[in-house]
């Protein structure tokens, strides 16, 4: 059972995480709201990231805009790399922000790659018998779309509270995998 | 005769009284030195006295040396036989600290062995990685099926229509495309059903393998603390 302390610490820790990992600048406006289903999006993929823990596992679940906007966005201009690739690396810092986050809590923790699955494969999480499930639409500056599912699957109590800080971190290091 | 015997006697007389007055002298010299030898038995009578108060007060402090002196005997006596416990207690904490060094670094040893697990994960990784290109062709097959089904379905559709168009003679052949389509619309079904199937086993599969990998990053982050600290422990107890 995680309790309402640990969904809000989630919450919180998810929040922090996507304004200062999804976001390339940090004047960029980013505006994060809960989603009660995703699915607006275009686009047929979906990234899938997994944090274990001893008492439960997270699955941060990026997807990512086909648009132009997005497209322009997370490539960069001059950068070279493929939108396929800015996808694996940023939702490689998001996920690697909520893991130094609940590090702070979870001594041992553990990361996963990052890998894509059709957005098809969404609608199955159930299956993983979540204990929370948390929807998030996030725009960045009013053009820039991603939807984001943070689902935790806890076998035992779970029970925390984040002393989660509002400051702006410096750019973050890439999660070594 | 009579001056002679007067002078006899006179020359005795006088020399009784020289003698007397020689013997008094004596005595008074006698007197003096009997003074004197008085005068030294009392100096050394109270010498003597003072000697022996000395002498009394030396006994009473040799007395209470000598009880110091047991009371020290004694006391290291007890510091002795505390000395020899402490000894004891020394070498056994000496003994169990290189019995600690010991299974410490066992305990090190075992971590980093343990670490080698890392090629297990890799192993199941490796396999996780397959199961999912199977799936992925199993996506990829599916959709070719559907789009046989598909064809197949405006196949009997037309058959059908020709079927149809022959009228009476083609009536039988109506029947054939019928259940050629109703057999083409539970492929499509079934179609659907699997390729659902497949993402359900996708998230399933992904979840796994994720979870184990994660899970095999915070095992050997584990371990390497472990060891970190029991190599730590041990060069402490060196």
């Amino acid at each position: 059972m995680i309790r309402s302390n640990a969904q809000d610490s989630f919450e919180r820790i998810f929040r922090k995480a996507a304004r200062t990992r999804l976001t390339r600048q940090p004047e960029d406006t980013c505006h994060i709201s809960t989603a009660a289903e995703a699915g607006t999006l275009n686009g047929e993929d979906a990234l899938i990231l997994t944090i274990s823990s001893i008492a439960f596992r997270l699955l941060l679940v990026l997807r990512f805009d086909d648009s132009d906007a997005t497209r322009a966005y997370f490539t960069g201009e001059g950068t070279g790399r493929s939108f396929e690739e800015a996808r694996l690396e940023i939702g490689n810092l998001c996920c690697g922000a909520l893991n130094q986050e609940l590090l702070q809590v979870f001594p041992d923790l553990g990361m996963s790659t990052p890998y894509v699955v059709s957005a098809r494969c969404l609608p199955y999480l159930h299956v993983l018998k979540p204990g929370y499930v948390a929807a998030y639409a996030v725009t960045i500056n009013d053009t820039v779309r991603v939807d984001a599912t943070v689902c935790v699957c806890a076998h035992a109590p779970l029970d925390f509270v984040a002393d989660v800080s509002d400051g702006v971190e410096s750019g973050g290091e890439l999660e070594l995998f | 005769m009579g001056s002679i015997v007067l002078a006899v006697m006179t020359g005795g007389l006088v020399a009784g009284v020289l003698m007397w007055l020689i013997r008094q002298r004596k005595v008074n010299a006698m007197a003096r030195t009997l003074g004197d030898a008085d005068r030294r038995i009392a100096d050394l009578s109270a010498d003597l006295g003072r000697q022996a108060a000395r002498v009394e007060t030396g006994m009473h402090e040799v007395a209470a040396l000598e009880t110091t002196v047991a009371q020290m005997r004694d006391a290291a006596a007890d510091h002795l036989e505390v000395i020899e416990q402490l000894r004891t207690e020394l070498q056994s904490a000496t003994a169990a600290k290189e019995q600690w060094a010991s299974r410490a670094g066992q305990i090190a040893e075992e971590a980093a062995r343990l670490r080698g697990l890392a090629l297990t994960f890799e192993r199941w990784h490796e396999q996780m990685i397959s199961l999912m290109e199977q799936n992925h062709d199993m996506h990829a097959k599916n959709q070719e099926l559907q789009s046989i089904v598909r064809h197949v379905v405006i196949v009997s559709l037309n058959a059908s229509i020709e079927a149809a168009r022959a009228g009476t003679a083609g009536r039988g052949f109506a029947v054939v495309a019928s259940e050629v389509r109703a057999l083409a619309a539970r492929s499509e079904e079934l179609s659907k059903s699997y390729r659902n199937s497949l993402h359900l086993n996708d998230l399933t599969t992904t979840a796994t393998f994720q979870d184990i990998q994660a899970g095999g990053k915070m095992i050997t982050a584990s371990l390497s603390s472990v060891e970190a600290l029991a190599s730590q422990f041990q060069h402490q107890l060196h």
